[in-house]
This record gives structure tokens, C-alpha cells and sequence, in this order.
């Protein structure tokens, strides 16, 4: 006699490494005697599992171990998780420097227009100053990144994740996306030559 | 869970070469075992092995250890293996490879077993599971981190491995 249903393969599975619970055991090992199909099945995954376990592990040559460190490439010092960034005297000096010369700019355009044309020269050129750049720098529509090719490999890495990307003249362009979300999506591959354009909608 | 790993990658993640070699030292053979069995080929799983501990290395100051090191490092290695497959289909770069090294061809050797023939012969997901899990000894958790499958996935699809395999490697004996 067949029995009713068969098992799920997880079930079957479970019994082969014993991890089921003693009264669902019983259960399925009543279906496995009856049951040629799944008591097959259950001696085929006993079998593979003993061939899998009879092989150890391959030893990679010392000569290729001696190899990777030695062309282990050099790496740009950045911050671990955590870290703070140490106090740079250079970069506190070229702050101070620009916020005098603005502070001295501000003060040039107050005493040459008077307080009528104060207000608006200087929303003027506070516009002018802030209109390029932040529209290149913040509002771009893209971004680029650059990682570990293949190109191919990236795109189907990142589709794989969920992202709408495609392979275009050996970039990968990535549509309705985050820059930050592709790079957390492409961490594991690390910086390479392959150019990835991400396109905000 | 705590990542045995972890005192030796924050030393490498500032920089600390050294560090860096004992996670090689470490991780180094079970890595190629991966891309070995997943590739088929011993040449092109030294050449991924090589390619993963450079992303690795690279890649180091972004780990927030959100998963084991070792998981990370896995899937950098399958990723690489996967580029490295990929790398066969030009052909006229495979007739301009280098000769390959006499201490690649002795792992070949030990790769031309019937067990790596029924393997070649498996679907990638399922070969994939069953060398993670019973060469590798992987947990499922593991695991379906690094294949991002829910556990009770990665348990059929290393039975059905399992299975698969034992039918190919009887067919072999069979016709041998």
C-alpha cells in the first residue's frame, strides 16, 4: 500500500539527519516502510551525503598561498566601523581660511551697496555660489561607481538583488536606485574597473 | 553569534597585513575546496581563490560584520567563481592561457575523481548546497545567508543534491 501523502523533501530530509522530533519521526518512518518511492529517495540522500562526507578538504599550494599575499594590492587607508577621524591641523587650517575670505567677501558687498542692496546682492551670491555646485553634487540624477567586473557578472550580481541593471557599452547602468543601496549591494566585490552609472527616476 | 574571526579582522580592516595572512592562513584551503567543487577545475578555482582574498582585502574596510567573516569571504569566493566561469566563454583567451602550474595540475589530479564528474553534472544550486553543507560543514543559517534562500530551501535542495547525486555516481559505477 502507498501511503496518502508523501513527505516534503525538508521532512525527508530531517529524518535522514535526525533532527525531527521523536513522535513525527515515527511518523514518517511508518510512511518510509511503506512508501518504495520516498524510502528510495531517503536511501539515495543517505548515499550521496556518505559519498560528500568521504572527501576532504583540497590544500591550496604554498607557492599560490606565497602569490596571493605578495600581490596583495595596496589599500587606502580608511576608517574601520566605528573610528573616528583623527584631528587633521591642515584640514582645521583650510576651513578657518575659507570661512575668513567668505566672512571678508560678505563684508566688501555690505559696505559697497549700503543696506538697501545688501539683502539682494547677497542672496544673489549666495544663489550663484550654490546653484552649480549643488546641483552637481547632490541633485545629479546619477552617480558612478566603479567595481570588480566582469560587467556581466556586476548586472546579474545586482538583479539578483533586485535592482533594475543592464549592461550598456561595457557599463552597468542601474535605473531607480540609490547610489548608497548599490554600493552595499556590490560590497563584496570590491573596487574594480568596471564602471556602474546609477539613474535616480 | 560570535565571529571567531573578528580580533584578526579588525586588525586587517586598519591596515595589518599580517592579520590579514592568518585569515588567508586560515580560510585558505577550505576556500579553494568551494571553488573547486563548484568550478570542476582546480586551475581556475586557484586563479578564484587568488581574486577573492584581493576583493577580500580590498573590500575589508566596508565589513560591518553583519554576518560571519567567513560568510562574507565565502560569498566573495562564489562570486569570484562564478566570474571566473564566465571568463571561459572568450574563447581565444582559454588558447592563450599560461601553462598551467605543476602544483595546479597535482590538485587537478585529485579533482578527476567520479565524485567531481557527478558534481560537474548537478544543477549550481544544488551543488552548491551539498559542498557548502556536507564538505564544507556550513550551517543552514549560513548558508542561506549566503545564497539568500530561506533554510528550508537550502534543506531540500541538499537532499535533492543529495539524491541527485548518489543516481549519477550509481549510473557511473554502473557503467563502468
Amino acid at each position: 500500500m502507498v501511503a496518502e501523502t508523501h513527505p516534503h523533501d525538508i521532512e525527508l530530509f530531517e529524518y535522514v539527519e535526525n533532527e525531527l522530533a521523536p513522535g513525527r519521526r515515527e511518523e514518517i518512518a511508518a510512511h518510509i516502510a511503506m512508501c518504495s518511492a520516498c524510502a528510495e529517495q531517503v536511501e539515495l540522500a543517505t548515499a550521496g551525503r556518505d559519498a560528500l562526507r568521504g572527501e576532504g578538504l583540497l590544500e591550496l599550494p604554498e607557492e599560490r598561498r606565497e602569490e596571493i599575499l605578495r600581490n596583495l594590492p595596496a589599500r587606502e587607508p580608511e576608517r574601520a566601523p566605528g573610528e573616528r577621524r583623527v584631528f587633521s591641523p591642515r584640514l582645521a587650517f583650510a576651513a578657518l581660511a575659507g570661512v575668513l575670505v567668505l566672512a571678508a567677501m560678505i563684508g566688501i558687498l555690505v559696505t559697497s551697496n549700503g543696506s538697501s542692496g545688501e539683502e539682494s546682492s547677497a542672496g544673489a551670491t549666495a544663489a550663484d555660489a550654490s546653484g552649480g555646485g549643488v546641483a552637481e553634487a547632490t541633485q545629479s540624477p546619477q552617480a558612478k561607481l566603479f567595481a570588480t567586473g566582469p560587467a556581466a557578472a556586476v548586472a546579474e550580481d545586482l538583479r539578483a538583488k533586485g535592482f533594475d541593471a543592464a549592461v550598456q557599452k561595457d557599463r552597468v547602468v542601474v535605473h531607480g536606485a540609490t547610489k548608497q543601496k548599490v554600493r552595499e549591494a556590490l560590497a563584496d566585490r570590491g573596487p574594480g574597473d568596471v564602471e556602474v552609472v546609477v539613474k535616480n527616476p | 553569534m560570535e565571529d571567531p574571526d573578528a580580533p584578526l579582522v579588525a586588525r586587517a580592516q586598519r591596515g595589518d597585513r599580517f592579520a590579514f595572512e592568518q585569515l588567508v592562513e586560515r580560510h585558505q584551503h577550505r576556500l579553494l575546496t568551494l571553488a573547486a567543487r563548484t568550478l570542476g577545475s582546480a586551475d581556475e578555482a586557484a586563479d578564484a581563490v587568488q581574486e577573492a582574498f584581493i576583493r577580500a582585502w580590498l573590500g575589508l574596510p566596508r565589513f560591518r560584520g553583519g554576518s560571519l567573516f567567513s560568510t562574507w569571504l565565502y560569498r566573495i569566493g562564489l562570486n569570484a567563481a562564478h566570474d571566473q566561469r564566465l571568463k571561459r566563454r572568450p574563447e581565444p583567451l582559454d588558447e592563450t592561457r599560461e601553462p598551467a602550474d605543476p602544483q595546479d595540475s597535482f590538485l587537478a589530479s585529485e579533482l578527476s575523481t567520479a565524485l567531481q564528474g557527478a558534481l560537474n553534472e548537478l544543477d549550481e544550486d544544488y551543488r552548491v548546497a551539498v559542498v557548502l553543507y556536507d564538505v564544507l560543514g556550513c550551517s543552514y543559517t549560513e548558508i542561506a545567508e549566503l545564497t539568500q534562500v530561506a533554510e528550508g530551501t537550502v534543506k531540500s535542495r541538499i537532499f535533492r543534491g543529495r539524491s541527485r547525486l548518489a543516481e549519477l555516481l550509481g549510473t557511473r559505477t554502473a557503467g563502468e
